[in-house]
């Protein structure tokens, strides 16, 4: 995965490459979760109208962004802190690398951000001369690889503590031994001394409390707390639709996010931060600064449908229940964001000319709606979605392939003229009987071979209509003489 | 006595004849008076599922326009197909417009089968008899979309020699998904083959579902993995009255 | 001045500066507190399933408490929020009297990186998550419940608090809180739970309480 925005994501080019330790390696960490969740969903009686109450906030800020961004900043500001506006990737490292530049900056320690990772910012500062080095240790992990995160939560997880231990040997010139506890211990001590030297911390934001001016950052390892607290300079790069309008709405969030992501009451750290530090002594950031990006929310909010994907607190319920992603891990999906999350996000930020194949990467089987926390109707807007590929509306052109727009059409042909339709069932046995082995059609040809190739069709009977029509009304005719 | 329509569906159409016999059947015997309309073709679902919504009306129309002769109650054998008359008809046409109006009518009288049977006609048990270890797969949009979490192991519960085991993923997506299984071949089969081994073992010798698309799937993938177990649409096991395989 | 994102915003969502706006949906009761020792009891409960220690102690016992952590843990060098609680409570003479190097709290970074303990309060309590919130200030500063390889926080009862809406409604204008939910840990590798990665690898919370006022 490269810090590149993709300019087409090819899922079913992709799930075909799909290497053999994925799935499950993937499915231990899903699995994992997913009974975590339910063990801390079934503690909380009040359950379903926290799920409810967080929707409902969700969408007001949604429907009010402009309203509390506007008083996010005010309070930032008056806290001490600087507040930047990033209406593109590009604007967002330029901003960071400006702040690095201004502040001398050699290397910067970073905590886990997807927000980052959508604007490729490492590469924009590596390539500045600025060591960008990333703390949290799956994404330690995959940065010394050079792949992507396969899940949202634990990006590493595709990858054998031998594979690690072989990384880690390669990239610290050491003996890393195949054991998690000793990888950590060496991670601590290698990046330890980074966290003390650098001279800015980088991190994203789990949610921005317009009430106050507060970033609140969901951490488990510590390393967001030491990026944050450590170097004099903190760098926030946050999503604008991170905004939520009070500490009240906190508290349900909060109920909502770890109990929902790993099966943890609440994460190890979780911490609340107003500006810089306050006061000459205190220990803390001399500097805070705010990088709101847009990227391209602004234009989704014009989607009464599409926009509820912002109500999302990334969590990764959804991904851990998808049997799709299950299957394929998070590299398919082609972006930072993996999952059903991601099969309704990057189509509408990266246009569904790119993804226009992500909006079908699904069975519509509504596992993921189930537990979403705050109630995204997922499968509505994959639909939603694919109306959009197949035959355009407000927002785009459709993006579907001419040959499967021309088969459609057809198809709906057959369908409304039933006569078509009736002709066909009855010429279809006697087609497909030179198919037929036994009580099965084990190949056809094109396109029914995407079918036969994984499992045989069962014989083309179509006998109803016919039975009815002169089979049983004989019968019926019969007994009543 | 009450009057249904046979919603008989596109693949039971083509691929399940003896499914809808015994439908006609297990209905003859409760003492319903059916009606089958043979102009209809396909609730048009694959269509819609795939975003083709403007090509979805006029399929919808036709199959509006064949149920609307009789005022019965439409009975179908697919969760997924009539949760797409039920749920989606109405929104396909704008609201005040004639079409609309016929799509609130036909919606508010479409039954998927065991619905019927156990929440219109207050029937649990149809007399069925099979002595067999049975598992369960819960259909995706019969289960969700629907909301039939009880129904069918209902109606199991009340069949005589019957012995039912669970199966550990039964909720989970089999991987047929419409056309999905021609959209992402590679993944679908992953899905079906995780659903097929979940069903091995189970240690049952026979699996039921209410949906034929997954029934394709499903026994189609147990055939090719050369087990023995049988994969049997509800229905045709509701019908059974001695002990056959 | 016109701010382009906020004006896409607008332009988006149909809204005007003047659109009115609808108060945000309500959020029900919270928790209610159960007695003090039910409360702290959970308390207790949860920072043991967290793989914290928790014990109850009087002011005496501390003395004791501190030799056994400093001989078991290995303790060289410590550092301390200077306190008016912890000053009474004598911390900082006990740990020089067992010969533990004490650095000042607001030494720099890589002094408080050398420390093997560091020992603060807890301004609030919550019992449900068995979770400490720490304000943040010159006598409280934030390295010393971060740097060091463990963590002490010593509290007292009446830091409990029924749920987080009243630790908000009495911290949100503080300018940092750290809520601290037993000690750092990861599974990011083969979903092994290791603890201590970045933070604390050891976390001990002692409930202190004069047990002359605490009635059974």
């Amino acid at each position: 995965m490269t810090h590149e925005v993709p300019t087409y994501i090819g899922f079913e080019e992709y799930s075909e490459r799909v290497p053999a330790s994925i799935p499950s390696a993937v499915q231990q960490a899903t699995n994992r979760f997913v009974s975590g969740r339910a063990a801390r969903v079934s503690e909380l009686p009040q359950w379903e109208e926290l799920r409810q109450i967080g929707s409902d906030i969700r969408l007001h800020t949604i429907e009010h962004m402009d309203v509390y961004l506007t008083r996010l900043e005010e309070k930032v500001k008056a806290a001490g802190g600087h507040v930047h506006w990033a209406q593109t990737a590009e604007d967002a490292n330029r901003i960071v690398l400006q702040i690095a530049r201004e502040h001398n900056v050699k290397t910067a320690v970073k905590s886990k951000s997807m927000a980052t990772e959508e604007i490729g910012l490492n590469h924009a500062l590596e390539q500045a001369g600025i060591q960008a080095i990333e703390t949290d240790l799956g994404e330690y992990i995959i940065q010394l690889a050079g792949t992507g995160p396969s899940h949202i939560i634990v990006p590493a997880v595709h990858l054998k503590k031998e594979e690690i231990a072989a990384i880690f040997s390669e990239k610290l010139d050491m003996n890393a031994p195949a054991d998690p506890i000793e990888l950590a211990r060496i991670a601590r001590e290698v990046l330890r001394e980074k966290f003390l030297n650098a001279e800015m911390g980088i991190s994203g934001g789990n949610f921005l409390v317009a009430e106050t001016g507060t970033l609140v950052m969901v951490t488990n390892e510590g390393n967001g707390r030491m990026c944050t607290t450590v170097p004099d300079l903190h760098v926030a790069v946050v999503g604008i639709d991170k905004v939520i309008p009070d500490w009240e709405s906190l508290t349900v969030f909060l109920k909502l996010l770890a109990r929902s992501a790993t099966g943890q009451k609440l994460s190890t750290y979780t911490q609340f931060i107003t500006g810089p530090r306050c006061e000459e002594g205190e220990f803390g950031p001399k500097e805070f600064h705010l990088v709101l990006l847009d990227n391209g929310r602004s234009n989704v909010l014009k989607d009464p449908v599409g926009r509820e994907v912002f109500k999302c607190i990334r969590c990764g319920a959804c991904a851990n229940v998808c049997p799709v992603y299950k299957n394929v891990g998070g590299f398919a999906y082609g972006w930072f964001i993996s999952g059903p999350i991601g099969a309704i996000l990057s189509p509408q930020m990266l246009g569904t000319k790119t993804a226009r194949e992500l909006p079908y990467a699904s069975t519509l089987c509504g596992a993921c709606a189930d537990v979403c926390p705050v109630k995204i109707p997922i499968p509505t807007i994959l639909r939603h979605l694919r109306r959009r590929v197949a035959q355009g509306d407000a927002i785009a052109l459709p993006t579907m392939p001419a040959p499967i727009r021309v088969t459609a059409s057809l198809a709906s042909l057959a369908l409304t003229q039933n006569w078509i339709y009736r002709f066909g069932t009855r010429l279809l046995p006697t087609l497909m009987s030179v198919f037929r082995r036994d009580n099965w059609v084990p190949s056809a040809p094109y396109p029914l071979s995407r079918w036969t190739k994984a499992r045989p069709l069962p014989p083309f009977t179509a006998g109803f209509r016919n039975w009815w029509k002169n089979v049983r009304s004989a019968k019926t005719k019969e007994s009543a003489r | 006595m009450p009057k249904a329509q046979l919603f008989i569906t596109c693949l039971g159409d083509q691929f399940y004849t003896s499914t809808l016999q015994n439908m006609t059947h297990i209905l003859e015997r409760l003492g319903v008076e059916l009606i089958f309309p043979p102009e209809q073709t396909c609730c048009g679902q694959p269509l819609f599922n795939n975003g083709f919504e403007d090509k979805t009306r006029p399929v919808a129309l036709n199959f509006m326009h064949a149920f609307a002769k009789s005022d019965a109650p439409i009975i179908g054998p697919s969760g997924s197909c009539v949760s797409m008359v039920k749920h989606h008809y109405p929104s396909l046409f704008k609201e005040g417009t004639p079409e609309h109006t016929l799509a609130v009518d036909i919606s508010s009288r479409t039954f998927e089968f065991t619905e019927y049977l156990v929440n219109v006609l207050k029937v649990t048990d149809v007399g069925a008899v099979y002595s067999h270890k049975v598992s369960y797969h819960a259909s995706c949009h019969y289960l969700r979309e629907m909301g039939l979490k009880t129904e069918a192991k209902t109606l199991l519960n009340c069949v005589k020699g019957l012995e039912f085991v669970s199966l550990k993923e039964e909720e989970t997506c089999c991987g047929f998904g419409g056309a999905f299984t021609v959209t992402y071949p590679e993944v679908s089969r992953s899905m079906m083959e995780n659903k097929v081994k979940d069903i091995v073992a189970s240690g049952a010798d026979t699996v039921v579902m209410c949906e034929p698309g997954c029934l394709m799937n499903v026994a189609g993938g147990l055939h090719k993995a050369g087990s023995k177990i049988r994969a049997m649409h509800i229905i045709d096991l509701l019908a059974s009255r001695e002990d056959t395989l | 001045m016109t701010n382009p994102v906020i004006d896409n915003i607008r332009r988006s969502l149909g809204r005007t500066v003047q659109s009115p706006i609808e108060p945000r949906p309500v959020i029900y009761a919270s928790r209610q507190a159960e007695s003090l020792e039910s409360d702290m009891e959970h308390f207790l409960d949860e920072i043991t399933k967290l793989s914290a220690v928790g014990e109850q102690l009087s002011p005496k016992e501390i003395d004791s408490a501190l030799k056994s952590l400093v001989t078991e843990q290995n303790i060289r060098k410590a550092t301390v929020w200077e306190t008016a609680s912890l000053r009474q409570l004598g911390v900082a003479e006990i740990l020089n009297s067992l010969g533990v190097e004490l650095v000042s709290a607001n030494a720099d970074k890589y002094e408080m990186a050398q420390c093997d303990l560091g020992i603060t309060e807890a301004d609030f309590l919550l019992p449900e998550t068995g979770t400490l919130i720490l304000k943040s200030s010159h006598e409280k500063p934030r390295a010393v419940s971060l740097l060091p390889r463990i963590h002490l926080a010593i509290v007292r009862p009446e830091m409990l608090r029924a749920d987080m809406h009243q630790v908000f409604a009495e911290a949100k204008y503080s300018n940092y809180l750290v809520f601290i939910t037993g000690p750092s840990r990861t599974a990011d590798i083969e979903l092994t739970v290791t603890l201590g990665v970045h933070g604390p690898r050891n976390l001990f919370v002692w409930v202190v309480e004069d047990r002359k006022n605490h009635h059974n």
